[in-house]
């Protein structure tokens, strides 16, 4: 059943009013180099922290896991930025490096001896967490949208 | 110049690292995916998201499809699926951090979306062409519908129509429905003789 708004909507569209803008086809172009040969996926976990809790105050709780590795990180968001710090457990060995993606820029970190990383300050939006390890296929968490 | 490749070939070529084939993936599919999210309510920014979203989506799938035939259709389900939980969801949540939200973007449920999007003409129908069929369903309405539609289309307002159309401005909206409905009935004919 198409309902009215979802009618009127595409009336719009094929009266070639509300086009999409310009950025968003070239920002979709550009999505194609996150691709990632031969990554594992860790998938997110269900728990209360993934479903969040609206208007809720403080850290939220993020989790993804593999068959064998797990990411946890807590999100903060402030001043319309957002924060992550999380880790990756086992530990992924002295060598690994894990990249914080999002469609506008990635972060490189090297895990801590506890497994540890960090980033600040980045944009709000589309995000994932990838974790390299010399010799093994990269594992990356599913996108996940963060949003103040 | 559009890419005269299938969908599916392009979808393949993607994943065999061209990125022309992406680009035009982008150009084909693309404006629907804006007007699914505009068309759950979405504001811009959402509408954003929800465009990227599912390109991510398929950036996390591209090595791992199966049926490539599917793509159309499985663009389409992704786009919705994101957009209703935005929509649900106000932005304030994390949109697809559990795994029942994001069930629908793996490749093995490619086959799937491919069915539902055979199940659902009409849908395919409104998002065909950019729209162009829809615009002509319009042209076999009678009057006043077939004003009134495209008046609507171009985001005419309310009291505009009323004079444009020649009629009490409160009778607008019983009009519009009722036309929306006329509309509603002619595509799902359309489809059903080819």
């Amino acid at each position: 059943m198409i309902d009215d708004e979802y009618l009127l909507a595409s009336l719009r569209t094929a009266a070639g009013h509300d086009p999409m803008p310009a950025h968003v086809a070239a920002s979709s172009r550009d999505l194609y180099t996150l691709r990632l040969v031969r990554a594992d996926t860790a998938n997110p976990l269900e728990c209360a922290a993934n479903r969040g809790v609206r208007g809720g105050a403080g850290p939220r709780m993020v989790r993804f896991a593999t068959e064998e590795l797990l990411f946890e990180f807590e999100v903060t968001i402030g001043d319309g930025l957002i924060d992550l710090s999380g880790h990756i457990s086992p530990h992924p060995g002295q060598d690994a490096t894990v990249e914080i993606r999002t469609p506008h820029l990635t972060v490189i970190r090297s895990p801590a001896g506890g497994g540890q990383f960090a980033a600040t300050g980045l944009p709000p939006g589309w995000f994932s967490v990838v974790c390299h390890r010399p010799g093994l296929h990269p594992v990356a968490t599913r996108w996940v949208r963060i949003r103040p | 110049m559009e890419d005269p490749r299938e969908a599916a070939e392009l979808l393949t070529a993607a994943a065999l690292e061209d990125p022309s084939a992406w680009n035009a993936l982008v150009a084909r599919f693309g404006p629907q995916l804006w007007h699914i999210a505009r068309a759950c309510g979405l504001n811009k920014a959402d509408a954003e998201d929800v465009v990227q979203g599912t390109w991510l989506r398929l950036v996390e799938n591209l090595y791992a499809i199966r049926e490539p035939a599917g793509i159309a259709s499985w663009l389409r389900t992704t786009a919705r699926r994101e957009a209703l939980l935005i929509a649900r969801k106000g932005g304030a949540e994390f949109a697809s951090g559990t795994a029942s939200a994001l069930d629908g973007a793996t490749a093995a449920t490619f086959d799937t979306a491919a069915r539902q999007g055979a199940a659902d003409p009409v849908s395919a129908l409104l998002e065909a062409d950019g729209g162009r069929l829809l615009w002509q369903a319009i042209s076999l309405l009678h009057e006043p519908c077939r004003t009134l539609l495209r008046l609507v289309a171009t985001d005419t307002g309310g009291r505009q129509l009323a004079v444009r159309l020649g009629v009490p401005a409160g009778s607008v909206g019983p009009t519009r429905a009722r036309c929306l409905d006329k509309l509603r009935t002619l595509i799902s004919l359309e489809e059903l003789v080819p």
